[in-house]
């Protein structure tokens, strides 16, 4: 409870301001440093999930004759669970532990005392900037995820196992609504974004400033990080499509 | 200039778990002269840097400096007053994503609107006051302990603060640099009128730059002066200490059971 009460003072700390000009540039260098670069991981791991739930799609609706509803299959599982869902465990896994360990080791050789002794703020330097691009950067990767997925759908359906061109799209189109499933996707995408770049930072920054504490710190970033995706995924979902 | 101390240390107690560090240290810090606190090691020295800096929160006790309560200032004003502090870390602190020049010039670049041609000069001047002019490109993982803590110690000027705080600034310089540093600070000390704080255990240094000592032992100030008067200290525990005598009333030992006991006991190990 009493880290929750911490947590949340430094969230408001971190984000309440008006950025500089200086913070638009550190912010600018994170986008790169937490979204640009785990772009790869998250496009490969969203074109190989896309091309399983087509094949895997595929097999199940053969049997009822309706492997032309793949499209619309393929499209519905990625944009409302599995792009924002798996990006976002990506995410913790390559970014989130990345911010902890870096935040962790400045504590740990007093970057962060010396930052607070020059009379500058850690918490609007340091975190603010990557807890910005990390909230802003993982909406677009899960885009990139969907995006790719869809793509590697259509490589599996269409030009592997046969499914008709036209079908795949058009049913596709008919049946994904913009705001029930790409808005809701992104909505999810936003709430993980915030709850994973928040543990991230937070573990590194209220981390023991030993190697031990830093490998604990890390481990527990992505543990609390992964638990929390799944855990909200589920109230979400039951929120937005489970009629509560 | 005010004839007002710089900071004020009044009934300062704080502890770490059940081990008391500090119980109700006074001090006053003159303005413009060059204080040093010396104390054998675990006495909690750089534990009052940092509660001067307002980085720690005293449990009773206030701190004053230039007559604001640091613990009582709001998050904004205590950076407003850090601008006007450097402080020398034991380790350097220097950022790792940063070069050497870069360090230097990093309060130039986020306290002031000077053009990088000014900021250049400036931290040229720094460095080469150090020493170190030509390690500008070098990280500071290229750079050995003592080298770390000369840029460290041209960030901390890099302001011309009006205070600054070394914490043991003299470890891990060869005797060349050693000197040099000594004179540097004694120099910058007396050429800007600056308050500073030095916290060292190298007592030869020490007495040679200061120009008024507190000595602190078992959490309180149990001597202070200019360093003549120190010198001839009849006190056993300040004269064992200026004196560097391994026996007197200041144990070399962290306390222990009896060491026969521990050895031939057979006492659980733990």
């Amino acid at each position: 409870m009493e880290a929750l009460g911490r947590a949340g003072v430094f969230l408001f700390q971190s984000v309440v301001g008006v950025p500089s000009r200086e913070g638009w540039r550190l912010w600018l260098h994170q986008m790169h440093f937490v979204g640009v670069l785990s772009l790869a991981i998250v496009l490969v791991s969203g074109l190989f999930i896309g091309m399983v739930l087509a094949l895997q799609g595929y097999t199940i609706l053969v049997d009822f004759g309706a492997e032309q509803a793949l499209g619309q299959m393929v499209a519905l599982s990625l944009l409302r669970e599995l792009a924002p869902v798996v990006a976002a465990l990506l995410f913790a896994g390559r970014a989130g532990s990345a911010l902890t360990a870096e935040i962790g080791l400045m504590k740990a050789t007093e970057q962060l005392t010396s930052m607070e002794m020059i009379g500058v703020d850690p918490l609007r330097r340091v975190v603010a900037p990557r807890l910005w691009a990390g909230f802003v950067s993982l909406p677009i990767l899960t885009v990139g995820f969907s995006v790719v997925g869809i793509w590697g759908g259509y490589l599996v359906g269409v030009e592997w196992l046969g499914v008709f061109e036209g079908s795949y799209w058009s049913n596709m189109q008919a049946n994904v609504a913009f705001i029930s499933d790409i808005g809701n996707g992104m909505i999810k995408s936003a709430v993980f974004a915030l709850v994973v770049t928040w543990i991230a930072v937070f573990q590194g920054y209220d981390l023991v400033p030993t190697s031990e504490g830093i490998s604990r710190a890390t481990t527990r970033t992505v543990v609390y990080s992964s638990l929390a995706v799944l855990g909200l995924d589920f109230v979400l979902t039951a929120i937005m499509f489970g009629g509560l | 200039m005010t004839d007002a101390p710089f900071i004020e240390i009044e009934e300062l107690y704080f502890s770490r778990g059940d081990h008391e560090i500090f119980r109700g240290v006074n001090m006053t810090i003159p303005r413009g002269k060059v204080t040093a606190i010396m104390g054998p090691s675990g006495t909690g020295k750089t534990t009052l840097l940092k509660l001067i800096g307002g980085q720690l929160t005293p449990e009773s006790g206030r701190i004053l400096i230039d007559g604001q309560d640091v613990h009582k200032l709001s998050r904004k004003a205590l950076f407003t007053l850090r601008k006007r502090m450097g402080m020398l870390f034991q380790s350097g602190a220097l950022f790792s994503d940063l070069d050497v020049f870069e360090n230097v010039a990093f309060p130039l670049r986020v306290h002031t609107d000077l053009p990088d041609t000014m900021v250049r000069d400036l931290v040229l001047l720094k460095l080469q006051a150090v020493g170190l002019r030509g390690a500008r490109h070098l990280t500071p993982a290229e750079l050995s302990g003592g080298m770390a803590r000369r840029v460290a110690l041209a960030r901390a000027v890099a302001l011309d603060p009006e205070l600054i705080l070394y914490d043991e600034p003299f470890v891990g310089q060869d005797p060349i640099s050693m000197g040099v540093l000594v004179q540097l600070i004694k120099r910058l000390n007396q050429a800007l009128q600056l308050t500073s704080v030095v916290v060292s255990h190298d007592i030869k240094e020490t007495l040679s730059i200061a120009d008024y000592l507190y000595l602190i032992a078992d959490g309180q100030v149990v001597a202070h002066g200019t360093p003549q008067t120190l010198d001839t200290n009849q006190d056993p525990r300040v004269s064992q200490f200026i004196h560097g005598e391994p026996d007197g009333p200041v144990p070399f030992h962290y306390p222990a059971e009896a060491f026969y006991r521990d050895i031939l006991g057979g006492a659980p190990v733990k």
